[in-house]
This record gives C-alpha cells, sequence and structure tokens, in this order.
C-alpha cells in the first residue's frame, strides 16, 4: 500500500509542488526560527533557572509548529495520534524508527523530554551547544561527551520523577526497508535502572512524507501517519524481575505484531479513528 | 585492595547490574557482551564507591576508553594507587 502511494505519482510533475512544499518547510526551519524562536531559546539560556525545561518546552512548541504547517500545506495528509498516547509520563518510550520526522513527532508530543542523539552532531557549533541545553545525551561517551552523559544520567531519575519522558529509538537508525532491524538495549537498561515504565510506541507513515535518502518531502499520497501507544511494560517489582533482554523482546514483539497488522489494516482500507486525535 | 578482590567484585557487579555473566578477561566487552556506555557510566559509579573516592573529569573521560575486564583491573589498580591505596 504504501509503495502504491509513493509510485502512483511519480514523475516529473511529483518534483514542482514537492519542492515547493520543502522549500516552505526549510523556511520554516530557518527563519521562522530565526524571526519567532530564537529570542525566547536566547532567553531561556540567559534568564531560566530552568534551562533545560524551557528549552524542552520551546522545542516542543517549535516542531508542534511545523507539523500544524504541514498540516496546513499538505491538508490531504492526515496525522493522528492516539489519544492515549498524550497521558504519558514519567516513562521510557521505545518506537520504531523509520524517517526523520520520528523525533521531531515525538518532540512535539511532549513538553517534557529528553531524548539520545548522535554524538557528532554534540559538535556541530550553537546547534550542539542547543542538543547540551536540551537536556539530550549523546548515544556514544567517549572525550566530551562522557561528561554530559553522566550529568544526565545522575539527573534522570529526578526528571522521570517530574514527570518527564526519555524516548529513544531501539533500532538506533531508520528503517529503509519498513522492517524492524535489530534493538540495542540501552533504552531498556536505563529503564530498568530508574525502575520506570516501558511505553511502547508505533509509528506508522513517516516515510511516505519523508523518505530516508530523499531531501524532498513526498507531498503526493493520501497516507494517514499515526502514533499508537501499544501497552506499557511496568518496571519489575521486588517478586519479579525481568530481565534487559526479556524487556526488549518483548517490546520487539509489540511493535512488529502491530506492524504485521497495520499492513494488513492498510490493506483493507485503513484505521478506524475512534481513539485518535490530532496532533 | 589487591588484584583478585577487584576482579571478583568487578565480575559480581557485570553479574548483577549488566546481566553479563563470566565475561572473559580479555573479552571485548562492547563486541562480544554489548557493554555500551550506559553500562560504561554505572561502572563509573561502581568504581567510585569501590574506592570510596569521586572520579575527575578527566578519569572518567579515560575511563569510557577501556574495553576489557583485564583493563579495568588495570585502570582501578592505577586509581586506588594514586591515591595511596595499594
Amino acid at each position: 500500500m504504501k509503495e502504491t502511494n509513493l509510485q502512483s505519482v511519480a514523475g516529473p510533475a511529483r518534483i514542482l509542488p514537492d519542492l515547493l512544499i520543502t522549500l516552505m518547510l526549510w523556511l520554516y526551519f530557518t527563519a521562522g526560527f530565526l524571526l519567532f524562536f530564537a529570542v525566547f531559546y536566547l532567553a531561556a539560556l540567559l534568564f531560566s533557572k530552568q534551562r533545560e525545561t524551557a528549552f524542552q518546552k520551546l522545542n516542543q512548541l517549535f516542531f508542534k509548529g511545523l507539523f500544524r504547517l504541514m498540516r496546513m500545506l499538505m491538508p490531504w495528509r492526515t496525522l493522528l495520534v492516539q489519544t492515549k498516547v498524550k497521558t504519558v509520563r514519567s516513562a521510557v518510550i521505545v518506537c520504531n524508527h523509520l524517517s526523520y520526522l520520528d523525533p521531531l513527532l515525538l518532540m512535539a508530543l511532549f513538553p517534557r523530554h529528553k531524548t539520545i542523539v548522535k554524538s557528532s552532531l554534540f559538535s556541530i557549533p550553537i546547534f550542539g551547544q542547543m542538543l547540551v541545553c536540551s537536556g539530550y545525551m549523546p548515544s556514544d561517551a567517549g572525550g566530551k561527551h562522557t561528561d554530559i552523559l553522566v550529568r544526565q544520567m545522575d539527573s534522570m531519575n529526578a526528571f522521570l520523577a517530574a514527570g518527564g519522558n526519555l524516548f529513544i529509538f531501539p533500532e538506533g537508525t531508520r528503517s529503509r526497508s519498513g522492517r524492524l532491524g535489530n534493538f540495542n538495549k540501552g533504552a531498556f537498561k536505563i529503564a530498568k535502572k530508574q525502575r520506570a515504565p516501558i511505553a511502547v510506541f508505533y509509528i506508522d507513515n513517516t516515510d511516505t512524507l519523508f523518505q530516508p535518502g530523499r531531501f524532498l518531502f513526498n507531498t503526493c499520497g493520501r497516507t494517514t501517519i499515526t502514533v499508537e501507544l501499544l501497552d506499557l511494560i511496568l518496571p519489575d517489582s521486588e517478586h519479579t524481575s525481568a530481565s534487559v533482554s526479556q524487556m526488549m523482546d518483548t517490546a520487539r514483539n509489540l511493535i512488529e505484531t502491530r506492524r504485521q497488522s497495520r499492513a494488513t489494516e492498510q490493506a483493507l482500507g485503513g484505521l478506524a479513528r475512534e481513539g485518535y486525535q490530532s496532533l | 585492595m589487591v588484584r583478585e578482590e577487584i576482579q571478583a567484585r568487578i565480575l559480581e557487579i557485570f553479574r548483577n547490574s549488566f546481566e553479563i555473566e563470566d565475561p572473559g578477561l580479555d573479552d571485548d566487552l562492547r563486541d562480544i557482551h554489548g557493554f555500551d556506555s550506559i553500562d560504561g557510566i554505572e561502572l563509573l559509579r561502581e568504581i567510585e564507591i569501590m574506592l570510596d573516592t569521586e572520579l575527575t573529569r578527566e578519569e572518567k573521560e579515560n575511563a569510557m576508553e577501556v574495553r576489557t575486564i583485564n583493563q579495568i583491573l588495570d585502570y582501578i589498580q592505577l586509581l586506588a594507587s594514586q591515591r595511596g591505596r595499594n
């Protein structure tokens, strides 16, 4: 179904709307940031006593704006979030990974959030500083990243207790085939250490809008992007203690099962919208 | 603290905290046992408890470079000797 949508309007006729809408979205990213957000980030940097929280909130607003703009520019594209998704707090969220849009979508959903970001991005001037100020963690320790990671891990308990969510894509990278890749254990280790519930999310169809390996947004097709909460894996008690591997297998099975059932749903005509809302 | 003592404690930590049973002393922990940065940070805390001291930023950065149990033992002995706890 996905491939049909992607290929249905292939060819030169598809390039122009794709190019125009991509330019407008990049304009939001650059000029929009400078005009509407930079001053607030600067104020948070200089004056906020809770800088991380302020940066996370600003990130949420910025990316919410991005998805609202997408909805305006492409009203035929639908984005639905399962209502219960937004109620998740104090959890380690694990999710499948299809597109660069996935982390932006999760940032747009939660005012207090942290995530793990590729270590090399921390070296980019200004952007790297923004990642640190937002409380995001480098994917690898080593060199100056060790100190950032140590500080973030030290404060993780308080962050989760205050209602924050840590979201991680355990595949580590985007799926190019739509299939689920191998999982890394990091997210599950943190959840076990912090005794935090693991919220298993499933994101669908972001790759039909912004495909891996393509610079332009794909503006054609009528697919519905969804974010769903599949289950909560609760932290172990004194009496039951699941291993990290067991928790990881449980989460992976949940996502894989949903991936297969979603493919069947789409083949049968789409998603029942009850229990979902817009971003 | 003698090396055998440290080794016993480290292996216990690996078993209880990282779910890694009896790793070879020269196994590459990352490649063979999936020991990652999150585990590394946790191990630093355990070393601080073991030595009853706080590690400096530089010591922590250096510690993240070790790859095997033997290297961990060497590093802990070095830290202990620097603190006069031979």
